[in-house]
């Protein structure tokens, strides 16, 4: 009765094992209201995982709800394919839905991410899943979670450009290095995931949509495809990105994609790879485009 | 499609899990019974079904077993369990008055109505560690007949309840917190509990607590100087509740199975009456279990929420930063690879100092 009861309510269980399908419907629905509201965080009932809290498990409820058999999933940590995160969460969503596992951002139909956006620009009808671990921009500037959603709900975000200028004044440019503030479609505050801010101009204008999921804080939030996304900053001081002049990719070349450094020959850290493993392979076989998405040639917002 | 490349760190883990099987199955001793975790370590067994919100001592027992013991990692397995069950109905409501006590001391008072039954406690036991050779040990276990408890309750404390607290109240010294309406319980597994919620979540949220946590928040409360008495529990009682549902063809009330829990309730003295003229506030803490230090420290936050939710943002932690499995989950997830981020940090110190001219 009760394989019955779910059935009519909310379609026939893939497998059993992880969390049932009226709990599926209910991370759908608040998906729904983030996409409805670009840029709000909507609380949810976050379940709790076969991962740990702070592990991805609210990417992992929003990556389960969306996936189907006929589904082709890539799941990615730091940019990488390999790593052991990435490959724990793909094997269990793939295990449990019995979609494909992709490696190619191309193909894929959900990406489900840590820390990074695919060098790839993302196309009409993919979803990018990024993984969420403090979803509250103003965390670090109110601790009283009843003002931080005072501040959102009537826009109140003088104190964070005090903030920002307070940082130039100390320290001479802005300090946020990964996670940088944005403000989504001129209304609502958020971080952007602990993207690098690398990433941050190619959530603007996006063609895929983007689901951020935040399982510890059990909040939701989404940037629908074509929605202004725009690093906060003073008309004066043009959003940097992550910049070293002369560094290049030691296995592609490239110069034009987010490197992070490897040690050398010499055993320091004095040689970089690219972060993007699915783009820089591809880039080594001529399969990728010459010009990816666009780093850091994003104006920033203005007060 | 170019699968070679993602190889490694699966293989990695498939190793890595290979290691973690050897030490749960391999050695030389005996395999690990769920009633020798159920019956010999239950006070292990009853926190970890309190913080998983999950009355199920066998699964407890399993999840004991597959953590090496550890009870945060017994938890989060109980929960992650949990998710995987649909939720169908809930529960009939039963009240205190029905919880047939095996333990119920009264610190407030010498000699309450329904006295004082000390029960199975090591309070007054001396804490020495017993280091009885195990050939002598052994034999101590004296195996009654099967099915029959060693020795039965010499008796259920007299009347179900006697309301110690009626003269209190009475006096229009203590105040009731019950409310007249019975409104639905907020379900914290259904929507985040966040400041402002109704008494019920934070409830609910103190019973799933972390057992360390709780004690280290109350601890915390308690050295901070609060004007005020200080906090006298008025009953700490351990015992079975009965659960209840409604049948589902004829509506009438069915005892499914009980629960054990431990209950206290506690009040502290306030500086000047309340409006309606009350001169205490009360707590009240209620878990899973045999768990005493995680009621009395529920019923005291629960106490200094309702008389002061934002001094210290107290409202705020109780609800928020308790939880076991997040903390530990949160405080573990450092061990993920963190490089993409740290370059960027790294970028914007380097960017500091060159601003800085170097010298920075």
């Amino acid at each position: 009765m009760t394989a019955q009861l779910t059935t009519e309510l909310a379609g026939p269980p893939p497998s059993p094992g992880i969390f049932d399908e009226l709990s599926k419907r209910e991370i759908r629905r608040a998906m729904l209201s983030g996409i409805a509201i670009p840029g709000y965080q909507v609380p949810f009932g976050s379940r709790e995982m076969p991962v740990a809290r702070g592990w991805g498990s609210g990417g992992l409820q929003a990556t389960l709800s969306l996936v189907g058999e006929d589904s082709r999933l890539k799941v990615i940590d730091q940019g990488e394919d390999a790593g052991v995160n990435a490959s724990n969460l793909r094997r269990l969503v793939a295990a449990h839905a019995g979609c494909t596992e992709e490696t190619d951002t191309r193909s894929a139909d959900i990406i489900q991410s840590r820390h990074r956006i695919p060098e790839q620009p993302l196309r009409d009808g993919q979803v990018l899943v990024l993984q969420v671990p403090g979803a509250e921009p103003l965390a670090g500037i109110v601790r009283d979670m009843d003002e931080q959603r005072r501040m959102h709900a009537e826009a109140d975000y003088s104190k964070m450009w005090v903030r920002l200028y307070e940082d130039i004044v100390h320290n001479g440019l802005i300090t946020e290095a990964a996670g940088y503030p944005v403000l989504v479609e001129g209304r609502y505050i958020m971080t952007p995931s602990p993207i690098p801010r690398w990433d941050v101009p190619k959530m603007n204008d996006s063609e895929a949509i983007t689901v951020l999921s935040a399982g510890r804080e059990k909040r939701i939030f989404a940037v629908p495809p074509h929605t202004r996304v725009v690093p906060l900053t003073f008309d004066d001081r043009p959003f940097e990105v992550e910049r070293t002049p002369g560094a290049a990719c030691r296995l592609c070349g490239s110069q034009d994609t987010y490197i992070v450094q490897e040690p050398g020959p010499d055993g320091t850290f004095s040689a970089w790879v690219c972060s993007d493993t699915d783009f820089c392979r591809r880039r080594r076989t001529g399969d990728a485009p010459a010009a990816p998405a666009a780093g850091g040639t994003a104006q920033g917002g203005t007060a | 499609m170019g699968y070679s490349g993602v190889r490694g760190g699966q293989e990695a883990i498939a190793a890595a899990e290979r290691l973690v099987q050897e030490s749960r199955f391999g050695g030389r001793s005996a395999w690990l019974e769920l009633d020798q975790i159920t019956e010999r370590l239950g006070l292990g067994v009853d926190r970890v079904m309190g913080e998983a919100g999950l009355w199920a001592p066998e699964l407890a027992a399993r999840a004991v077993r597959q953590a090496h013991g550890d009870l945060l990692e017994a938890a989060q397995l109980l929960r992650a369990h949990r998710s995987t069950l649909p939720r169908f109905g809930y529960s009939l409501p039963v009240g205190p008055a029905e919880l047939r006590a095996v333990r119920r001391v009264s610190p407030a008072h010498r000699n309450p109505p329904g006295g004082q039954v000390l029960g199975r406690t090591t309070d007054y036991t001396p804490r020495i560690l017993d280091l009885t050779p195990e050939e002598r040990a052994r034999p101590r276990r004296a195996p009654g007949p099967p099915g029959a408890p060693a020795a039965a309750p010499a008796r259920r404390p007299r009347g179900d309840r006697p309301d110690a607290d009626a003269g209190l109240r009475a006096a229009g010294l203590l105040p009731d917190r019950r409310t007249g309406d019975d409104p639905e319980p907020y379900d914290i597994t259904r929507a985040p509990a966040r400041p402002g919620t109704p008494r019920s979540a934070r409830l609910s949220a103190l019973a799933r607590a972390e057992t360390g946590s709780l004690t280290h928040l109350w601890y915390s409360c308690s050295r901070a100087p609060r004007p005020g008495g200080h906090e006298i529990p008025l009953e700490l009682r351990r015992g079975r509740l009965p659960l209840r549902v409604a049948h589902p063809h004829t509506g009438r009330p069915v005892t499914v199975a009980g629960v054990r829990v431990t209950e206290a309730r506690t009040v502290r003295p306030t500086a000047r009456p309340r409006p309606d003229g009350t001169r205490f506030d009360a707590g009240y803490g209620l878990c899973y279990g045999e768990n005493e230090p995680k009621a009395l420290a529920m019923a005291g936050l629960d106490l200094l929420v309702h008389r002061d939710p934002h001094t210290d943002r107290l409202e705020q932690k109780v609800l928020i930063a308790l939880d076991g499995p997040e903390a530990s989950g949160f405080l573990e997830h450092l061990k993920l690879p963190h490089y993409v981020d740290f370059r960027s940090t790294v970028e914007r110190v380097r960017a500091v100092r060159v601003g800085a001219g170097a010298g920075r």
